[in-house]
């Protein structure tokens, strides 16, 4: 039987044709932590999975969603978006807004930066805003201080636009072989003079902050403005292929490496799910074990939602203390305190009973 | 990143794996593990003179 590569065989300077965008949900359909949140003013992962909204300084106020404004008739069904909500139009020399997302170095190898054999690489994205004008992409290779920044222009008001942008190779600096963040980009949506006033560094070299987003549209300037952005993929070669459409339960999966939630019932109270599973190891402490569904990048950070949302089963009562106690990439531990005592060696499983309820686990890059 | 508590966590054991940090006003049980960007965070944070992880005992 005759084997045919599937493809564009102009794409020739790949790692494949599967899993060859390195971006991780560029679709933007994953959102584990939520779909809509306002008031943002500082870095953090609030909406779509991977893509984290960062700020020095300050850049006025945003609510940031998961929309389904997309383009038309591409196949995607759902944008990151940002919505000023209150304007600075007077930045400050060290003022900036960035979307960014991340890359270990161990999938990144194939690329052979820091050799001679160093692969160029292709971002490619769809984007809208009423805000015309010059924007900035930026590469940044975080293990050894160096970038690279190209400009793009949004040409027309509230009109998606896709957009290509070829990156030559790096013959300096190898990434780590290592699960910490190597690779980093960034879109530009704002910048003070100290990001703006030198000459925008078009090849890869040492990273000055000057030369990072010359020409940069302030973004924050007005109430009025709002960026969208999906369909990101950045892939070996110098051609832009169609986007990679994975499937959903695979993005989320990927996600997972780097952030996972055991969120609380959708409606009402449900007895015995949403549970971290264990024993009361004296009479008043219970601890309750999780095995996580992906492994995860590193043992992650717990945050855990108030008191009243979990329930110490089967006895239906709410703990008087809760700590994590243990984290690894594969299992979560809580540690319960009972009000009431209860018979050591008693099984007994630490739920979370209420919609606003949650244990987020956070390995992000 | 502001960081206004940081606490050592024990286990049942008497081993302390997790710091419990007050970051950005969020409660966060952060592991020890150096992989993990707010252990890294607490670490720098640590090094700084008048800095202090407060040690409850196990």
């Amino acid at each position: 039987m005759a084997i045919t590569r599937i493809g564009n065989p102009a794409i020739a300077d790949q790692r494949g044709i599967n899993f060859r965008n390195i971006i991780i949900n560029g679709g933007m359909d994953v959102a584990q932590r939520g779909t809509s949140v306002s008031s943002v003013t500082a870095t953090g992962y609030n909406t779509c999975d991977r893509f984290q909204t960062s700020f020095t300084g300050t850049a006025g106020t945003w609510t940031e969603s998961q929309s389904t404004d997309v383009p038309s008739s591409q196949g995607f069904s759902k944008s990151f978006k940002l919505d000023c909500t209150t304007a600075d139009a007077s930045l400050s020399t060290t003022d900036s807004l960035t979307i960014q997302t991340k890359f270990e170095g161990q999938n990144l190898q194939y690329l052979l930066k820091g050799t001679s054999s160093a692969k160029n690489l292709t971002l490619s994205f769809w984007v809208k805003s009423n805000k015309t004008g010059t924007y900035i992409a930026e590469l940044d290779d975080n293990d050894n201080a160096r970038n690279i920044n190209k400009s793009y222009t949004i040409n027309s008001a509230d009109t998606w636009e896709k957009k290509t942008i070829t990156f030559a190779g790096d013959t300096t600096g190898a990434f780590d072989n290592d699960n910490g963040a190597s690779l980093r980009i960034f879109f530009w949506l704002a910048a003070g003079t100290n990001f703006t006033s030198g000459t925008l560094q078009t090849s890869w070299g040492s990273t000055v902050d000057a030369n990072r987003a010359v020409g940069q549209v302030n973004l924050a300037d007005s109430t009025s403005n709002e960026w969208y952005i999906t369909g990101v993929q950045l892939e070996a070669g110098q051609v832009a292929s169609d986007f990679e459409f994975l499937p959903f339960d695979v993005n989320e999966n990927r996600c997972q490496r780097y952030f996972q939630e055991v969120g609380g019932p959708v409606t009402g109270s449900v007895g015995f799910a949403n549970s971290f599973t264990g024993l009361f190891n004296t009479t008043t402490e219970v601890i309750g074990n999780r095995i996580l569904p992906v492994k995860m990048r590193a043992a992650p950070t717990v945050t855990i939602s108030a008191l009243s949302t979990f329930d110490l089963e089967p006895f239906d009562q709410a703990p008087s203390t809760l700590v994590a106690q243990n984290s690894s990439p594969d299992e979560v531990n809580l540690n319960a305190d009972s009000p009431t005592a209860r018979t050591k060696g008693f099984g007994g499983m630490i739920t979370i009973d209420q919609s606003a309820g949650y244990v987020r686990m956070d390995a992000e890059l | 990143m502001i960081i206004t508590l940081v606490e050592k966590i024990y286990d049942h054991k008497g081993n302390c794996n997790m710091y419990k940090a007050i970051m950005n006003d969020i409660t966060k049980f952060v592991p020890h593990d150096p992989d993990n960007t707010d252990y890294q965070v607490i670490q720098e944070w640590a090094a700084i003179e008048g800095n202090n992880i407060i040690d409850p005992g196990a």
